[in-house]
């Protein structure tokens, strides 16, 4: 069993590759961020990644939707390996929904077109099924009411459901979560992490970033822990939190805990 | 929007409204420097107020120069017995003004308590005007400055005391339309304008009042526009706005150029001509192009479609070339269309879409290219009018005419420019680069001169371009680099999260740019790109140097020149400068005001 591969359960291991990386290699001029990194998300798993503060946790998720585009090894996106002649970045990317830090919402569109503009020019949606589709949506992350305001006249945990709820009416197959709650209070954290959980529970395949613990613990079905550019341990969450095998690994836990 | 009423409660507390003798006691005399400083700058400015007027009732300065004049400077040598064409045009300016205000529903805030204070203000400048003129001006006009600034500062005080809330209560929009309008047709009327006619190239003095030649179209013309206004108003509620929005930015981009080729310039068609070649030329590339169009726009074909809009530019590229050696004679026409519907094609993979898109996609291209060519047409037929020294446009009509497609043209050429020269490809930002530096190293005058005369010279025959056409293409390329350094400012100020949370939603390169990027590029940019405009709008004095009559040349040259006002330059300079003043201060209001709605639209 490859390094990649660690940890997965028998019913897991036959179902489908939807983010394969292997061998992934990644330098910010001299700097190397990534230093070979393996690892495989399947189909409905939730995977989430640990990691010191410039480990390569943001670079290696960004490379999985080629907002960072890495130099050797392969990354393979629901069987489509991205390589530097793809000619349809754009469809790949559609599939791969992306939450960010920082929330990055459009602040010049309402909050109903953050949601629908992309389902309505790249999906090329009729713009009144469209609208439906984003209201159910907003319905879901539980802020319908917000429909009609700017992205500046919300709370950071509104603006960040509406984020979710933006890349979730493209319909993708794959969510990618970037520290989706360290930008908010802690009052709104569990807001957001609701929403997450729930989409989990959904059947989402997705790969978060986080420093949520709790969240790690209850709903991640493996979890991948990075240092330094590389991949340094994969396991479930009952191996990470109780018997972790690398050194490393022990000394991070136990200054976050 | 409905109206909510805010309970007591939770209304912001008022901030109680202080009386003017307090406001000047805590800010003009709150301590001694602070009063020694009121008094000497109140002196140093009664003083230069009392010099102006000095200039202005001066024995020397005959104002009967400037209201003899009007017609002259507001439209230069346009024959008077054409005028009807003049007030059509200006009519249906009014009325797409009106339409405009009601489809945007324009309404400025103004509470009765700053109409007050604007009244009371004129009222006090027009009392100390009174008592500080020179003695040398006749006593009818000291009195009637005090009766007038008494009368004003007496009504402002009333309109406080008897309209209760003045601080809160707003003027409606439509008041304020018919205040504008009663004054200007009350000027007309009343106020004695004299009249200069154009005869066998000369000006030919004429005194005596305005006739109701001018009064009356100008009066009926508030009428229109104040009768689209309450329309559009009422319509707004039953049609589709945005609609009517879209209509009206059509109508803007296009109209004004129907109206000065079409209307004032009255072409005179040859009927069998247009009939065996503009028409089916048109009628060839509105249906081809649209068929080809909808056909492209399918999703499955954006492949062909960005093939076939290669091959269409290559085609283009090659019918100017052509021209350019004079290989084969190819109407200009049919050059532009090749052009266009190159463009198009490339466009076809993003309107791509379900059927109704694509027809739309289609219909677009199909009322655009009848337009095209009709205008074409109308452009290239010698015109009608009886005009001894042309161009047919001069005086305000051609100043406004010239700055308003100035910033029509510029600013799409402003944006491509920015966007290359912040574009990743090297050819792209080197090119544009190298254009915008050349151009902003370069004074305006140089440029003009090389467009009025170079240009033609460089051009093989057949090419021809008229002198207007010359100066407005300088102005358009000088503008534009200016411009495009304005929204470079904006596109930097967008953050990097916004490209990319665009990317990973999976917009194209030109959808991000368009919808994510530019709206909030020119958002940060419009206070620059407002004060761009206002220059343009000055410096189309500068037309005067390559032969065009605009409203400054005929104040400074052509009015002292008049048997009857010679040397009487002063006035009409005056006078013009109120006007410049007058347009430039309202387009920075106008910005003003887009940029309150705008921030109040997305607070952040
Ligand atoms: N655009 C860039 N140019 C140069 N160096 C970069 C760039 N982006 C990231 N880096 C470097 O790469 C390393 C990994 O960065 P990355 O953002 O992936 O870390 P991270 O694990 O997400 O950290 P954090 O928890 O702080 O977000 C860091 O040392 C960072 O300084
Ligand atoms: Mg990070």
């Amino acid at each position: 069993m490859s390094i990649a591969d660690q940890a997965l359960t028998e019913e897991m291991a036959s179902r489908r590759d939807m983010i394969v990386c292997r061998g992934v290699k990644k330098w910010f001029g001299d700097f190397q961020a990534l230093a070979g990194v393996d690892v495989t998300v399947k189909d409905r798993e939730v995977m989430v990644v640990l990691g010191p503060s410039g480990s390569g946790k943001s670079t290696l998720i960004r490379c999985i939707n080629r907002l960072e585009v890495h130099q050797e090894g392969e990354i393979i996106v629901d069987g489509v390996e991205m390589t530097n002649d793809m000619r349809n970045i754009e469809k790949i990317r559609s599939e791969v929904g992306m939450v960010f830090q920082q929330f990055n919402l459009f602040p010049h569109l309402t909050v109903l077109d953050n949601i629908t503009l992309a389902p309505i020019w790249v999906r090329k949606r009729a713009r009144v099924e469209a609208e439906a589709k984003a209201m159910e949506l907003l319905e879901r992350v539980g802020i319908p009411e917000q429909a009609g305001k700017f992205p500046g006249q919300l709370s950071g945990g509104q603006q960040q459901r509406v984020a979710i709820a933006r890349s979730l009416a493209m319909e993708p197959k794959i969510m990618l979560f970037d520290e989706p709650t360290s930008a908010l209070d802690p009052e709104m954290i569990s807001e957001v992490l609701d929403v997450m959980k729930d989409l989990a529970r959904g059947g989402m395949t997705m790969m978060v970033v986080t420093h949520e613990m709790g969240f790690a613990r209850e709903v991640a079905d493996r979890l991948v822990f990075m240092e330094s550019g590389d991949v340094v341990e994969v396991g479930t969450p009952e191996h990470f939190f109780t018997n972790p095998t690398e050194e490393r690994t022990k000394l991070f836990l136990s200054q976050i805990l | 929007m409905s109206d909510v009423t805010v309970p007591t409660s939770q209304r912001a507390p008022e901030t109680p409204s202080t009386s003017p003798a307090r406001w000047v006691r805590e800010n003009l005399f709150s301590s001694v420097s602070n009063a020694i400083q009121t008094v000497f700058f109140s002196l140093v400015l009664l003083g230069l107020l009392r010099w102006v007027l000095g200039q202005i009732f001066s024995e020397e300065a005959n104002w009967t120069s400037v209201a003899t004049n009007m017609r002259l400077l507001f439209t230069y040598n346009y024959p008077t017995e054409q005028f009807v064409r003049i007030w059509f045009a200006a009519g249906a300016l009014f009325l797409a003004v009106g339409a405009s205000f009601a489809a945007w529903n324009l309404n400025p805030v103004v509470t009765v308590r700053r109409i007050a204070v604007a009244l009371a203000g004129t009222g006090a400048v027009s009392v100390v005007v009174g008592l500080i003129t020179p003695e040398a001006t006749p006593s009818s006009i000291r009195t009637g400055f005090l009766v007038v600034g008494v009368a004003l500062v007496v009504l402002a005080v009333l309109v406080t005391r008897l309209i209760p809330n003045a601080d809160r209560r707003q003027i409606p929009f439509l008041g304020l339309l018919i205040g504008v309008a009663v004054v200007v047709c009350g000027v007309l009327w009343f106020f004695p304008f004299g009249d200069y006619g154009f005869a066998d190239g000369a000006p030919t003095a004429e005194s005596g009042t305005i006739d109701s030649s001018t009064s009356l179209p100008v009066t009926v013309m508030f009428l229109i526009m104040i009768a689209t206004y309450v329309a559009g108003r009422a319509l707004a509620r039953r049609i589709d706005l945005g609609w009517l929005r879209r209509t009206m930015i059509g109508w803007w981009v296009i109209g004004p150029a129907f109206i000065v080729f079409l209307v004032l310039r009255d072409p005179e068609f040859d009927w069998g001509y247009v009939l065996a070649v503009d028409v089916p030329m048109g009628a060839a590339f509105a249906v081809g192009g649209a068929v080809l169009l909808y056909a492209l726009s399918k999703p499955s074909r954006s492949d062909l479609a960005r093939v076939i809009g290669a091959l269409l530019v290559a085609l283009a590229l090659f019918h100017w070339v052509a021209a350019f050696f004079g290989w084969y004679p190819m109407l200009q026409k049919a050059r532009f269309s090749f052009a266009l519907i190159a463009v198009a094609a490339l466009l076809a993979p993003t309107f791509a879409g379900e059927r109704s898109a694509r027809l739309r996609f289609a219909g677009g291209w199909f009322g655009f290219m009848v337009l095209f060519h009709w205008l074409l047409t109308g452009i290239n037929t010698p015109s009608t009018l009886d005009i001894a020294a042309p161009p047919f446009l001069g005086g305000f009509v051609l100043t406004v005419s010239i700055a308003y497609y100035v910033m029509l043209a510029s600013f799409p050429l402003g944006v491509l420019l920015s966007l290359a020269r912040t574009s990743k490809m090297p050819i792209f930002r080197v090119l544009s680069t190298t254009y915008i530096e050349v151009v902003r190293g370069v004074p305006l005058i140089t440029v003009l001169f090389f467009f009025s005369i170079m240009l033609p010279l460089f051009l093989p025959g057949g090419m021809g371009i008229s002198d207007l056409a010359a100066v407005f293409a300088g102005y358009t390329v000088f503008s534009a680099a200016y411009m495009a350094e304005n929204i470079r400012g904006g596109l930097q100020s967008v953050r990097r999260g916004q490209y990319e949370a665009a990317d990973a939603l999976g917009l194209t390169t030109v959808q991000r740019t368009a919808f994510i990027v530019l709206p909030q590029a020119l958002r940060v940019s419009i206070p620059n790109l407002v004060g761009q405009a206002i220059a343009t709008f000055k410096e189309t004095s500068l037309i005067a140097i390559v032969g065009g009559f605009d409203i400054l040349r005929i104040a400074n040259s052509t009015i002292p020149n008049q048997p009857d006002f010679l040397g009487q330059k002063r006035p009409a300079l005056f006078f013009i400068s109120v006007v410049y003043f007058i347009v430039a201060y309202s387009m920075s209001r106008a910005s003003r005001n887009l940029e309150e709605r705008l921030e109040a639209g997305q607070a952040r």
